[in-house]
């Protein structure tokens, strides 16, 4: 019995929009250094426990403001704060609000613009005037005037003990007026996209909407949109600790960058800069990381620019 | 053109009008869920007499029974709003009871001054950066400009302004007031506080300020058009020509990349609303964002609606300014 075979190519591979992305992203480092200071920063949230081995709730008045004269030795690496609680683990322990908060905030939102665009773009006629509507309404509201209006107006007491409970009045009033950038984003990619021919030939195959949507269309779609993740992560991050220093984002006695920069703030100018840089740098670094990054994505996502 | 103008205005108002009645809502509900903000009127909780109580209810337009269940649109209230602002009657507040239209008269002002020194700064440093860059496309200094707009991004408005009011302004003030004295422009520019005996010249610096945002958007658009434009076929002819390349970077690069410097200034615009807030705050500017903070603070629910609508009319208003501006620039853009 002979076996036939067919003859196999060879395995070529193909070059795809994100593999050369990533290829070419892996080739910088300003890209690498970003994405180091992102994977600490997201252990710091995950894992608290790595960085410091003290309880930020466990306070000693006697030990109040003490300076960290002894650069990440001793007792208290970072010094303590005006309540006597270690800063080191404050700080790290902080990390967890803002992160979640942060990225809950984009994948509600990102999920929210990328359906509602996909819908507007690919069925056009009421659904989209009505979407676009809701789009132009809300787009003339910035996202921190919108953000102070909600809190402010509907601001209760929260526990400080549940995470949940901690971040959800500053999270749905982000994500309420954060989507439009992605829905409009997915509104064009759409239009464009739905009358190429590979569409049109699904549709003739009979695939239904959903399938269509989702599976032809969505691809395509999902490119602009992961261009603008990363800053607006950032940008995010940035909104949370303007609201705290407000006074209306995330309530103290919980912990975010923001909560401790606010605080940070009042005792910076008695001659207690630590308490306010090391936040101050932890965000800036943070936030310019998650730049650098979305704006080599960017470039790689779009060969127009290379 | 003019049907498309037409077919703009309506959408507009169609917007304002929806946002009109989110924000009515939206107070409606706070009054419902939070309580009476006509005691306000009394100065916090003491215990008013309740025929006063309802006389200034009745004044501010608060006696509808639809304040008392939760969820209710408060559709009356709504029409009575929309018909007092048709005539020109935007209301009083309940702190102080002060007309609103005179409020608006102070602070629209201010803001402006503050956005025309924010928009200036906004579009001559990233022209610079951004013309500088493309001119050294993939060198060190398209290299640096970049990072270093991308970290000025990073860094957020308030921080900037907090640095500068609580360390930066008092020496600086003083050192200069040391040489050019107190009256003079140099030593009012670096007060750490607006004063309204030097309405302009106090705003420059929280102008520059909120001209930071969105900094990096901008450098980055106008290095992108720039670079396309610097690849087109009539920058090479000019260069044939032998003309000077101050002149082929003024007159055929910079002339062309104007669309997406006037598409960034239009979309920024929102945001630089929200940079107001804080700045306004910080320096004590009075303007519309710190009104508006502070209405939404007091839950002075008439000035939010009145504050939030302007500023949502001036988006609006930009946006079509911009759409139509696309028009003028580029004859190719056509609009049916």
């Amino acid at each position: 019995m002979s076996e036939l075979t067919a003859p196999v190519a060879p395995a070529e591979r193909q070059a795809s929009l994100w593999s050369d992305a990533f290829r070419t992203m892996r080739r910088r480092p300003d890209v690498i250094i970003a994405t180091v200071v992102l994977l600490l920063v997201f252990a710091m949230a995950a894992f608290p426990g790595l960085f410091t081995d003290k309880d930020p709730t466990k306070c000693l008045g006697r030990e109040a403001k003490l300076r960290p004269d002894t650069w990440f030795t001793g007792n208290h690496p970072l010094g303590t704060d005006a309540f006597g609680c270690d800063f080191a683990a404050t700080l790290v322990h902080g990390t967890r609000p803002t992160i979640t908060l942060a990225l809950s905030v984009i994948v509600v939102s990102v999920l929210f613009g990328l359906i509602l665009g996909i819908y507007a773009g690919y069925y056009g006629g009421w659904v989209d005037s009505l979407i676009s509507r809701a789009l132009d309404v809300f787009i003339v509201i910035p996202m921190l005037m919108g953000a102070i209006l909600i809190l402010s107006l509907f601001r209760g007491r929260v526990s400080a003990d549940s995470l949940v409970e901690t971040i959800a009045a500053p999270a749905i009033a982000l994500s309420l007026f954060g989507w439009m950038e992605f829905c409009r984003y997915t509104r064009a990619a759409t239009l464009e996209t739905k009358n190429l021919d590979y569409v049109v030939a699904a549709k003739c195959l009979g695939a239904n909407d959903r399938r269509i949507m989702f599976k032809h269309i969505l691809p395509n779609a999902i490119v602009p949109v992961t261009a603008v993740v990363p800053t607006t992560i950032g940008g995010i991050i940035v909104t949370e600790a303007a609201l705290a220093v407000l006074g209306i984002g995330v309530q103290p006695p919980a912990t975010s960058w923001g909560v401790l920069l606010s605080k940070g703030t009042e005792w910076a100018g008695g001659g207690y800069v630590y308490l306010f840089a090391w936040p101050l740098g932890l965000l800036v670094l943070t936030v310019f990381a998650f730049a650098t990054f979305g704006d080599a994505l960017r470039d790689a996502l779009d060969p127009k620019l290379r | 053109m003019g049907r498309y103008v037409i077919r703009r205005l309506l959408q507009a108002l169609l917007t304002l009008g929806i946002v009109l009645f989110l924000l009515h809502y939206l107070m409606a509900l706070s009054v419902q869920i939070r309580g009476n903000p006509a005691m306000l009127f009394f100065g916090g909780d003491r215990a008013p007499d309740p025929a006063m109580l309802a006389q200034v209810e009745r004044l501010y337009g608060l006696d509808n029974k639809c304040y008392e269940r939760v969820g209710d649109p408060c559709l009356l209230p709504f029409v009575d709003r929309l018909q007092a602002f048709v005539q020109g009657d935007l209301g009083t507040t309940l702190n102080g009871n002060r007309d609103v239209a005179q409020l608006l008269a102070i602070y629209i002002p201010n803001t402006l001054r503050l956005f025309i020194f924010a928009t200036i700064t906004l579009v001559v440093v990233s022209m610079v950066l951004g013309t500088w860059a493309a001119r050294h496309r993939g060198k060190l200094i398209d290299h640096t400009v970049r990072g270093t707009t991308i970290l000025a991004d990073s860094v957020p408005v308030f921080l900037i302004l907090l640095t500068y009011v609580y360390i930066v302004a008092v020496p600086l003030t003083r050192w200069a007031r040391g040489i050019w004295g107190t009256e003079s422009f140099m030593g009012q520019v670096f007060r750490p506080n607006y004063n309204p005996d030097y309405p302009w010249t106090t705003i420059i610096i929280p102008g520059i300020i909120v001209g930071t945002v969105g900094l990096a958007t901008m450098t980055r658009l106008i290095r992108a058009s720039q670079l396309e434009n610097i690849g087109s076929d009539f920058v090479r002819t000019a260069k044939a020509k032998g003309l000077k390349p101050l002149r082929i970077t003024i007159v055929h690069v910079i002339r062309n990349s104007m669309i997406p410097i006037i598409t960034g200034v239009g979309f920024l615009f929102a945001f630089m609303l929200s940079g107001a807030v804080l700045t306004e705050g910080v320096m004590g500017i009075p303007g519309m964002g710190r009104m508006i903070f502070q209405a939404v603070q007091r839950q002075e629910g008439n000035l939010v609606i009145v504050g939030l609508s302007v500023s949502a009319m001036v988006v609006v208003f930009v946006s079509l300014v911009v759409d139509l501006l696309y028009a003028a620039l580029d004859p190719r853009i056509r609009y049916e």
